[in-house]
């Protein structure tokens, strides 16, 4: 018989058939409700959450990505800011070197222009005293000469 | 009756279906103390999942957790052993899930009732399981799903006997899988109850079957949560032939 509540069970109740009607009949409700909670409550909120949350982790995702690009054409700009910058000193490098080469070659032409015409001027005053010398030398030669002759005559 | 006293034992006590409310007579409507506790494991199931995760919080609460590990462990695991065609019958297996895990669960709680050590119960579900498996395979693979029993992989002349094992081996499976749960659930509940007992009966020295009961229920939290496991696990593998009977 169906065990009552004030009994000891007699060997196994699990296999009291009698009460099997009942329990299937109860296992059955229990199932199709809980099925209907699991259904129409459970998995919608928990797939909404783990959407959600996808969403979230998707978009933060995206984001970084965005700044990593950001990120690497700030650099590019950087670089070719650098570059340019390098190249400028370059170019501003080598014109002042050829400035001061061309104003070197200049100085040394005008130094040289300066030098030959001091070496010529020199040259003529040179030969102007020479000139000048000889001519003193016959005007006093001659100075001489005339003095040699006056006392030689004169001693005659 | 009166030598029983001294030494009064009765660990299947906790397994009588109770009529409740009628009285003493049980009738197939009676509302009895294992429909009780297939109420309360509803209450349990609906706090955890709806009540736990009401806020949809992105970084999970404790009860949001729990509701979250469970839920996406039985997805995985679906998918690990099934593949993503399993996942169709993701709420029927979740629903099986946590029916016997929070059965199990609670039967562990002092004076409760576990309806999953009712082979009534657990009878039920695995042929419940194995009789959707069997129509799904049929539906699934036609006369196809018959090669679950042939195995082509093996010598021509083994076959036949393959055949035999096989055959056997499918109709077994709700048996095993019934008795598995029901026979775990209540050799657990009777040990602590037959303990339980000596603790009662001995005054001071009751220590030692106390310490026992306390040893044997942490051994039982472990079994209630892999026995719950267990069942899925079956289910999904069972479903995967279903699915694919061509191993």
């Amino acid at each position: 018989m169906a065990s009552t509540s004030d009994n000891s069970a007699v060997g196994m109740p699990q296999l009291d058939f009698s009460t099997f009607p009942n329990q299937i009949f109860w296992l059955v409700v229990f199932c199709v409700v809980l099925f209907a909670i699991v259904k129409f409550f459970i998995i919608p909120r928990m797939e909404d959450i783990f959407a959600n949350r996808r969403k979230i982790i998707d978009g933060n995702i995206a984001k970084a990505e965005e700044i990593r690009l950001r990120v690497n054409e700030i650099e590019k700009q950087i670089e070719e800011e650098l570059q340019k910058a390098k190249s400028q000193c370059d170019e501003i490098m080598s014109t002042s070197g050829n400035n001061i080469k061309e104003q070197m070659a200049l100085a040394l032409e005008d130094s040289k222009i300066a030098t030959t015409q001091l070496i010529s001027e020199a040259e003529g005053r040179l030969k102007e005293l020479r000139d000048g010398s000889e001519a003193a030398i016959e005007k006093i030669s001659e100075e001489l000469a005339s003095e040699i002759i006056s006392k030689i005559s004169r001693g005659k | 009756m009166e030598k029983q006293s001294a030494f009064n034992i009765h660990p299947m006590d906790q397994f009588i279906i109770d009529p409740i409310l009628t009285g003493d007579s049980l009738e197939w409507y009676s509302f009895t103390n294992q429909a009780l506790w297939m109420l309360i494991s509803l209450v349990s199931i609906s706090f955890v999942f709806i009540y736990g995760s009401r806020k949809h919080q992105l970084v999970p609460g404790r009860l949001q957790s729990i509701a979250e590990l469970l839920y996406f462990f039985i997805r995985d695991m679906i998918i690990d052993i099934a593949g993503q065609e399993g996942l169709r019958y993701f709420p029927y297996i979740f629903t099986l899930f946590i029916l016997i895990l929070f059965g199990n669960v609670l039967g562990l709680l002092p004076y409760s009732f576990t309806y999953t050590s009712h082979i009534a119960v657990t009878g039920f579900l695995a042929l419940s399981v194995f009789i959707a498996v069997t129509i799904i395979g049929f539906v699934k693979n036609g006369l196809g799903f018959l090669s679950l029993f042939w195995i082509s992989s093996a010598p021509l002349a083994l076959r036949p006997i393959l055949l035999i094992i096989e055959v056997i081996s499918y109709f077994v499976r709700p048996v095993s899988h019934s008795i598995r749960l029901a026979g775990n659930m209540m050799a657990g509940h009777a040990v602590i109850k037959v303990f339980a007992g000596f603790a009662g009966a001995l005054g001071l020295g009751a220590i030692a079957p106390i310490f026992a009961i306390t040893a044997v229920y942490g051994l039982e939290m472990l079994v209630v949560v892999i026995q719950a496991y267990v069942f899925t696990i079956l289910t999904c593998v069972y479903l995967n032939d279903a699915l694919h009977p061509g191993h």
